[in-house]
């Protein structure tokens, strides 16, 4: 005699509910992704430039570098707290060994006894200690600037070339700054060192280790007599380290630093604290523009949660009009769509976290490459998730309100005609 | 807040309503005068479109008038919030409508406990008077039903329990039994007499239907929005 009521409709309006959740949770998850994986890679590099030996950075701009490296070092070092000064320069080469074609290596040339204080605790283990380059200090080949003493042509490999190339200690190797062999230079290979895993893996450092000294007259950044015109005993940077509980103390690595910046106030001094500082300032703009990019996903599923409940307010035109003509007070049936909108939207957060949680997840276990080792890294920042939440508990709120509005405007009359 | 709990005396003083349909003004209501008393079982009648239901939902407050005055008790009512022309609604006018309005997502007796609940009527005591309500309609075997599961009649006496939960002072039935076969209607009719003599409620029924109307005792005639006869019957 009567209707039928329709399962179909109810069941779309169902699925438009579960449409909408899923579509929040969709947009959470990519916030989840990128905030988390991208704070854990910073996190990492953070960490890891906290953990290296130097806490003071001396560098120039220009292809030049930092001039004078050997002579900036007894100065350095003559400053209280200073444990070590260890001048750096890399410099790309090639490396021939056995007849085979050259394989282009990042080089790096360094003082032997002044680069190992600075080493940091998970590299200190990598390397031969002291390290086998025959001249220490690299004073002998320098000979106070004129680079005409005695060269040792000792070279370091790392284990990642001595693998790759084939090449191991007591070999011997030529290292050219062109791929020109006969240009090059006769180097005995006296140890390997070990490199630190990073993001881009070990292959990304630099492959042979030096004496400054070799570096710079072999690549052309040493001055000689021969050429009074060159580049004056070149480095990219000189890295300081500290000496007991200076290298902890803030304020004495900022005083050091003082004191370095006021004997080379043309090249730029830097801590380790405020390198840390630009990463994360560095951070914190990807975070917001992760979250930048996120929230116009998550604009996406509100406004399609919105739409949902002013539809589903549409389609419920009868059942508030009969509600509001029994006489419920109006902020109960502002409460119950209120009530549906934000249920949706913390579905949708707990289904959006859960679902980042299971894409990262598979990546660390599946993912290859960088992507895999990025997320590996994740980090999962309570504060920063429930800000993410709270910010869609909020926008589900206006998106409710929305529909809680039309609710209220629905004509009781109309509504039963 | 209005709280009644004895029959008001409800009086509408030059009562107009007007509609606009497609830009053309309709009145619905012209100048209509009507005091009801306490506890009369009073019927509408009239041909379609003569204004019944838009008086219905005048004395229901669920409409304002476009002029005059609905007053309860001497009090005018029509110029009240929303708010407390709802709590007016919940808690002293109980409605019976023609195509029962049951809420389909609830069933039978979550349908009667919804108006004691936003009564604030605690749940222990909410279910014991549904249960009450819904035995005393005939359908306490029912009471877990959802509308789509009962029948015509049974829907209309499950709306008869809703529209009593709040022992109304006004009961307002608007054709309750135009979608019933006679069966039905009479069942329903009786309860309605019943219930209402029980509750001492003043009882409006609409209806087109003579028959129904009979049962009454003081009869309004309504033709193009005027009330053109009131009789009462000895």
């Amino acid at each position: 005699m009567r209707r039928i009521r329709g399962r179909s409709p109810l069941r779309h309006a169902r699925l438009q509910l579960v449409l909408a959740s899923v579509a929040i949770a969709v947009a959470v998850a990519l916030p989840v992704i990128l905030v988390s994986v991208g704070g854990g890679v910073s996190a990492h590099e953070i960490a890891q430039l906290e953990q290296s030996g130097y806490v003071i950075s001396v560098s120039a701009a220009g292809v030049h570098g930092v001039s004078q490296s050997h002579a900036l070092v007894p100065e350095f070092n003559a400053i209280a707290s200073v444990a070590a000064s260890s001048p750096v320069l890399s410099v790309p080469i090639d490396v021939y060994h056995g007849g085979r074609t050259p394989t282009p290596v990042l080089a790096e040339g360094v003082i032997p006894q002044e680069l190992t204080p600075t080493l940091g605790p998970s590299e200190a283990g990598l390397f031969p200690s002291p390290l086998p380059l025959g001249d220490p200090t690299d004073m002998i080949h320098y000979a106070n600037g004129t680079y005409t003493g005695p060269a040792v042509y000792d070279v370091l490999i790392s284990t990642p070339f001595a693998a790759a190339s084939g090449v191991r200690p007591g070999q011997t190797v030529v290292l050219s700054p062109t791929t020109n062999e006969s240009v090059g230079i006769s180097y005995h290979v006296t140890g390997a060192f070990g490199v630190p895993s990073t993001l881009l893996g070990p292959t990304g450092a630099f492959a042979v280790i030096v004496p400054l000294s070799d570096l710079q007259v072999l690549t052309g950044f040493a001055r000689t007599s021969s050429t009074p015109s060159a580049l004056l005993d070149s480095s990219d940077t000189v890295q300081v380290a500290l000496s007991g509980s200076a290298e902890n103390d803030p304020a004495q690595i900022n005083a050091v630093a003082a004191h370095i910046q006021s004997l080379v106030p043309y090249y730029g001094v830097s801590t380790q604290l405020q390198q840390a500082q630009q990463l994360q300032n560095a951070d914190a703009i990807l975070t917001g523009f992760y979250l930048a990019l996120s929230s116009v996903g998550l604009a996406v599923g509100l406004i399609f949660l919105a739409i949902v409940l002013i539809r589903r307010v549409e389609s419920d035109r009868r059942s508030i009009g009969i509600r509001r003509a029994l006489g419920l007070p109006p902020r109960w049936i502002s409460a119950d769509i209120l009530g549906r909108g934000l249920a949706l939207a913390a579905a949708g957060i707990v289904g959006g976290t859960a679902l980042g949680i299971i894409v990262i997840s598979v990546l660390t276990s599946y993912g290859t490459g960088a992507v895999q080792q990025a997320a590996s890294l994740t980090v999962y920042d309570p504060v920063l998730l429930a800000s993410i939440a709270a910010g869609v508990l909020v926008l589900a709120l206006v998106a409710s309100g929305l529909a809680a509005r039309a609710a209220l405007r629905v004509d009781i009359v109309e509504a039963l005609r | 807040m209005i709280a009644p709990r004895s029959p008001p005396s409800i009086e509408l003083v030059g009562v107009w309503k007007r509609y606009s349909r497609l830009s053309v003004p309709i009145d619905a209501l012209r100048d209509v005068r009507l005091t009801l008393r306490p506890g009369e079982h009073i019927s509408v009648e009239g041909p379609s479109g003569c204004g019944k239901t838009t008086l219905m939902n005048l004395l229901g407050l669920l409409d304002t008038p476009t002029a005059g005055e609905v007053l309860w008790d001497g009090r005018p009512v029509g110029g009240r919030s929303e708010r407390e022309r709802a709590h007016l609604r919940l808690t002293g006018i109980g409605f019976i409508f023609q195509r029962f309005y049951l809420l389909p997502t609830m069933t039978a007796r979550e349908n009667v406990e919804l108006p004691l609940r936003a009564a604030g009527v605690g749940r222990s005591e909410r279910i014991r008077r549904a249960e009450e309500l819904l035995e005393e309609v005939g359908l306490q075997t029912r009471s877990g039903s959802f509308p789509h599961q009962l029948s015509g009649g049974e829907e209309q006496r499950v709306a008869i329990a809703r529209a009593l939960a709040n022992r109304p002072v006004l009961l307002l039935a608007d054709e309750p039994t135009g979608e019933l076969d006679s069966a039905a209607t009479e069942s329903v009719l009786a309860l309605i007499e019943t219930v209402g003599a029980a509750a001492g409620a003043t009882v409006v029924t609409v209806t087109h239907n003579p028959e129904v109307a009979a049962r009454s005792h003081r009869h309004i005639t309504m033709r193009d929005g005027r009330v053109i006869g009131d009789r009462r019957e000895e």
